[in-house]
């Protein structure tokens, strides 16, 4: 079971990166407000480390997924790639004190429940090549 | 300053952000699927000449900006839950463009994806 904790330490990873970058973007938005369409907005944003954060979370997930995929079957990792929604708002009660609300929790139970079917739906179109395995 | 009802100019950025998304993907594949690229560098020589990868370049860049904007004016776990509408707007667009097939079972998952979007961005 060695491709086992290799998928599944990979797949942890992937979820870190993404929520890092999730959480570094919306520090990065909190200290450049408020929001404007010009360059005094761009040089707020850009004169703080957390969009750096946010660009160094995505280039590791891009990473992370190109390793994972050279062997890890599509479908749960198409679905593991996009689990980050629940991780990143977990944090964010924890981190932001973002009260949990009902509406929030019944969208995001369905959203998951979305994305499992289509993990599935990749799992069946993807025929796996001889050796693969 | 997040108060977690969406303004019109939420909306705008959500809307922005779906179609730079999707529209850059779009692009990479046309960019990644032209089988008259060959190998190689030369395969990247050949689409650097073309438009399709510059134009999935310049929405990427233009999304990051938008997506910073859209999180500075909502709750990051309302504003996450929201985002994932770009999945099913891509799946949608692949089946149109480059004529994927929609399964069942795929179908099954665009619906709850965008049923949890609307739960969300109707309560939020």
């Amino acid at each position: 079971m060695k491709r086992g904790w290799f998928y599944l330490i990979g797949f942890l990873v992937l979820v870190l990166f993404d929520s890092v970058g999730a959480i570094s973007f919306k520090y990065a938005g909190m200290h450049a407000l408020p929001v404007e369409a010009n360059t005094a907005w761009l040089l707020r944003l850009f004169g703080r480390p957390w969009v750096y954060g946010a660009v160094i979370g995505y280039v590791g997930a891009f990473f992370t997924w190109m390793t994972l995929l050279k062997h890890a079957p599509i479908g749960p990792a198409f679905a593991a790639s996009h689990l980050e929604v629940v991780s990143v708002m977990l944090l964010s009660i924890w981190l932001f004190n973002e009260p949990l609300r009902l509406p929030h929790v019944l969208g995001a139970i369905a959203i998951v429940a979305g994305i499992v079917c289509l993990g599935f739906a990749e799992s069946r179109e993807h025929v796996p090549e001889e050796g693969e395995a | 300053m997040p108060t977690g009802s969406i303004t019109p100019l939420i909306a705008l950025l959500w809307v922005l952000n779906v179609v730079l998304d999707t529209g850059g993907q779009l692009a990479f594949k046309a960019a990644a699927g032209d089988p008259n690229a060959g190998d190689g560098l030369a395969r990247w020589l050949y689409m650097a000449r073309r438009p399709w990868i510059w134009l999935g370049i310049a929405s990427y860049v233009i999304e990051f900006l938008i997506w910073i904007a859209f999180l500075s004016l909502l709750p990051l776990s309302e504003a996450i839950l929201l985002g994932s509408i770009n999945i099913v707007a891509i799946m949608v667009a692949g089946r149109f463009l480059f004529g994927e097939k929609l399964t069942r079972m795929r179908v099954a998952g665009i619906l709850l994806v965008t049923l949890g979007v609307a739960i969300v961005g109707v309560g939020g």
